[in-house]
């Protein structure tokens, strides 16, 4: 079990992280999304240990993490992943010699991600469809025998037929080898595909501002920022119908300003001057079935539900 | 199972990197033309000397003989054979070109990818060498150096050059590592716990050979006219065979500036300096096919 | 002013090799169509004949009022490029100069038309949601990418072009930014009475704006149609897959399914037969040999083969 208390991350003027709490379960997915600058993908190349945090602590089955091995980073971008002038077969040696593996394991992982080792191996990366780079990223990411895959939008870079191949790898790879997922996206569907009973953790400028499962977060978000968040995905029209609550936030980010209540509150439609004065803490106020950082929770059905 | 779309070109398999240098110049026939001519240059370099004895045979009845059969690039101020003097100047030439052109590489190459891979201080520290040495007027001080020290010695002229000439190098370097610094495969590396030395030698090294190569061939290219420009001056000994040597006799004894004669003996040396920029020039553009495994394709 | 556009056996080709084959296409007056297609379906190629770039090889495309941009000459396609089509390239959010103020760029496009008044530039930011002292004013560092988006549009449409052609208009925007850059472009449509193509690898962002859907594979249109009823009913197996490899917000996850085997690239688009039958789980025999006649907006041996 990985887990994370109290993290905080500072760029220069910038608060990316404000004291984040998480648990990442053996074998479970945990799901981060957000807008783009929230600070999911610092959370992410934290825990991987490619950046350091200001505060908090990162702990493995309850010991401080000093080695980051365990915790391998899937890149959002499979065409700079992989070193161009090597072959696949090099990519894959070097880590598996490291750990004491023979050469045979190679095979075996390729196989494992869904790719035909004897196709692959002797190629250059160049060589490969995206899907196929990125299962290759995978397949190297587990040399190492790792306990988490962090996702950071693992798919967003890779034509779309190919891109729920990918997500169903990283779902199977939970139950076949037990590697937990910690999946970083701004496109929630792909999240719950990866693991719909894992936790959803919904960050909005640093800070959680609801947990829950996916499915409960899905089927009634409390956070005004869920959902708004999640009324802004496509709907399927002809397929799906939009659900009736809908919402747009009032403004557009703007970071600059530091509320000193609720962050959402500059942007909220349902802002009270209360949410002014005071900073709302992730809790079940309200008795809901999530977790929320919400001083008037309230269920709204804002996803939209199929046609028919 | 994900296999590749099923009418792919013949199967690229392992490609032994002979193949991938020969597919690259056989590209196009400009690359071919340069090789040749580099070949030809370390033929001469090598094998020149073989040829013709210690002393080259003078006769003083033939002293800027038109040009003949036997004497197929005239004669200079003594009857000697002005192809010879070119054939027996290639070595120390390109000796120490080659020669401080390695002592540049490794230099070069190593302050770069030390300093753009550790940023920081080191970084800062390191570029702000390097940048004094890019300002050091590198001619005039090879000239002090010369008369203060005296650089006949060809190790220690390859020396100074060398190390005077890495600052080049040593900046295209660091920048490129810098920037793949920040690419996923070296973080993945990192992520796996790879030993530094194994990043910096398997996943940063051939990604920035095409530019160490190709800053090379023209820091090679310098270092030529570098020393062919101080023997023209004079301020090295004249006791050895050089192309600057017979640059200096020309236009200093023969006067082949003002006495048609005498031209043939200037134009040669220049004329095979030329030759040689030109071979380098035709061949760096095929570097960055030959590193890139990218760009091989077929 | 309404102009349609009708694309009729158009081939554009890249060396020998087809990009786009034998398209044929109408975009209504004052519709918004979706051209929906993975990397290498040709549909960045099929959108640039809009402005007559690219080697056509034969077919034509004709703009109402404009006419055949396959055989104007440089001159007359500089004059009507911007004037009349407005285009907004992929990744318009880095396409703005570094140097040059958002106004400089404007004033030196309007001069490239010798067009002296640039004010309409004002409404359309406003309308957009911008204060257009302030954009006009500023430098691309200092606009977000939401906002570039915007400027791009802007750009597109500032000398009253009347065709719009936007290239992944929301590619690299995060989910809220997305909804109110198709909101806009729903709105600006409307406003303007436009005939509008949005070029997307995205169904969802199709089934958010678009009333038709043309859908790309190896260089041709495979099925095009109402949006509606090509989400609800599609009936090229290709369509099928991909709108069922769509992960969904509710039901059960497995209802998506991943489409097996890898979109070809420009060298691997097979030359006779259907281009999608090496993944298409209804092939036929006939599939090899011949190439599928468009039938009633398909172009699928199958599918004919069940209507009749």
């Amino acid at each position: 079990m990985i887990e994370g208390r109290g993290i905080t991350k500072a760029f220069k003027q910038v608060q990316a992280l404000r004291g984040v709490d998480f648990v990442i379960p053996r074998g479970g997915a945990v799901s981060f999304i957000g807008e783009s600058g929230c600070g999911k993908t610092t959370l992410g190349r934290i825990l991987a240990g490619l950046e350091s945090h200001d505060e908090g602590r990162l702990l493995r089955d309850g010991e401080p993490i000093k080695d980051f091995r365990p915790i391998q980073l899937i890149h959002q971008d499979p065409y700079s992943a992989l070193n161009p002038t090597r072959t696949i077969a090099q990519i894959l040696r070097d880590p598996l010699r490291l750990r004491g593996h023979p050469f045979s394991k190679a095979e075996e992982l390729l196989s494992l991600v869904g790719l035909d080792p004897s196709y692959v191996l002797s190629r250059y990366p160049h060589q490969l469809s995206g899907g196929m780079r990125q299962r290759v990223v995978i397949a190297r990411a587990l040399t190492v025998d790792p306990e988490v895959l962090v996702a950071d939008e693992a798919v967003s870079m890779i034509d779309v037929s190919l891109r729920l191949g990918i997500l169903a790898l990283l779902r199977n790879l939970r139950e076949t080898l037990g590697v937990s997922v910690l999946f970083i996206t701004h496109d929630v569907a792909t999240a719950r595909y990866v693991g719909a009973e894992g936790e959803l953790y919904v960050i909005y400028r640093g800070t959680v501002v609801e947990r829950g499962p996916v499915d409960t977060v899905l089927a009634g978000p409390v956070h005004p920022y869920t959902q708004c968040l999640l009324s802004a995905i496509p709907v399927l029209h002809g397929l799906e119908v939009p659900g009736p609550d809908r919402l747009v936030p009032d403004e557009p980010l703007d970071e600059r300003v530091e509320p000193s209540g609720c962050l959402f509150e500059p942007r909220c439609p349902f802002a009270t001057p209360a949410c002014a004065q005071e900073q709302p803490l992730l809790s079940r106020l309200g008795d809901t079935p999530q977790d929320h950082a919400c001083l008037f929770p309230a269920r709204r059905h804002v996803v939209a539900v199929p046609a028919r | 199972m994900e296999t590749g779309p099923n009418s792919l070109p013949p199967p690229l398999l392992r490609r032994c990197k002979v193949s991938a240098v020969l597919r690259a110049l056989r590209r196009r026939p400009s690359r071919i033309a340069g090789v040749v001519i580099i070949l030809l240059f370390v033929f001469m370099a090598v094998a020149g000397p073989w040829f013709y004895p210690d002393r080259l045979p003078y006769d003083a009845d033939n002293i800027y003989a038109p040009i003949s059969w036997e004497h197929p690039l005239s004669t200079d101020f003594e009857g000697v054979d002005v192809l010879a003097l070119v054939v027996t100047g290639t070595r120390g030439v390109m000796l120490v070109a080659v020669a401080a052109g390695l002592v540049t590489m490794v230099v070069g190459t190593a302050i770069g990818l030390y300093a753009g891979y550790r940023r920081g201080r080191p970084d800062s520290v390191l570029m702000r060498i390097a940048d004094f040495v890019l300002t050091i007027p590198g001619f005039p001080l090879l000239i002090v150096l010369t008369v203060t020290i005296g650089l006949g010695a060809w190790w220690k002229m390859a020396l100074v050059l060398g190390l005077t000439g890495w600052g080049g190098l040593a900046r295209a370097v660091r920048s490129q590592t810098l920037s793949l610094r920040e690419r996923g495969f070296i973080e993945a590396a990192r992520g796996l716990g790879l030993p530094t030395r194994h990043i910096v030698t398997r996943e940063l090294l051939p990604n920035v050979a095409p530019y160490i190569a190709t800053n090379l061939l023209v820091a090679v290219t310098a270092y030529i006219y570098a020393q062919v420009g101080l023997y023209f001056l004079g301020v090295l000994p004249l006791d050895t065979s050089n192309w600057g040597v017979m640059l200096n006799a020309a236009v200093f004894q023969s006067g082949a500036l003002i006495s048609p004669d005498a031209l043939p003996y200037l134009l040669a040396p220049l004329g095979a300096i030329l030759l040689l920029t030109l071979g380098v020039v035709l061949i760096v553009d095929a570097l960055e096919e030959i590193f890139n495994p990218r760009l091989r394709g077929s | 002013m309404n102009m349609g556009v009708t694309i009729a056996g158009l081939t554009v080709t890249y060396g020998d090799l087809p990009a786009v084959k034998d398209v044929s296409l109408r975009l209504e007056d004052g519709t918004i169509t979706g051209l929906v297609g993975e990397s290498g379906s040709g549909k960045s190629t099929l959108a640039l004949s809009l402005l007559g770039h690219g080697n056509i090889a034969s077919g034509s495309v004709f703009i109402d009022g404009v006419g055949d941009m396959s055989k104007m000459d440089k001159g007359a396609l500089r004059a009507v490029r911007g004037a009349k089509i407005g285009y907004v390239f992929q990744a318009a959010q880095n396409s703005l100069n570094p140097l040059l103020t958002v106004g400089k760029q404007l004033l030196d496009l309007a001069k490239s038309h010798g067009v002296r008044d640039v004010r309409g530039a004002h409404p359309l930011l406003r309308r957009m949601g911008l204060d257009p002292d302030r954009v006009l004013n500023s430098y691309q560092h200092e606009l977000s990418g939401g906002m570039r988006q915007r400027v791009g549009i802007m750009f597109a449409l500032v000398l009253n072009a009347h065709v719009l052609v936007l290239d992944e208009p929301t590619t690299a925007l995060d989910m809220i930014t997305q909804a109110n850059i198709l909101q806009i472009v729903r709105e600006v449509h409307a406003d303007r009475g436009l005939t509008t193509l949005i070029v997307t690898h995205d169904v969802g962002v199709v089934a958010e704006v678009a009333s038709r859907v043309a859908v790309m594979y190896g260089g041709r249109i495979v099925e095009c149609g109402s949006t509606k009823e090509v989400l609800a009913n599609p009936r090229h197996p290709y369509t099928r897959g991909l709108i069922n490899a769509i992960p969904r917000l509710t039901g059960p996850v497995d209802v998506a399914k991943p489409l097996p085997g890898t979109p070809p690239t420009l060298g691997t688009i097979p030359a006779v037969g259907c281009v999608f039958r090496a993944r298409c789980p209804i092939r036929m025999d006939v599939c090899s040999a011949q190439e599928p006649e468009m039938i009633d907006d398909v172009a699928c041996h199958a599918v004919g083969v069940t209507a009749k």
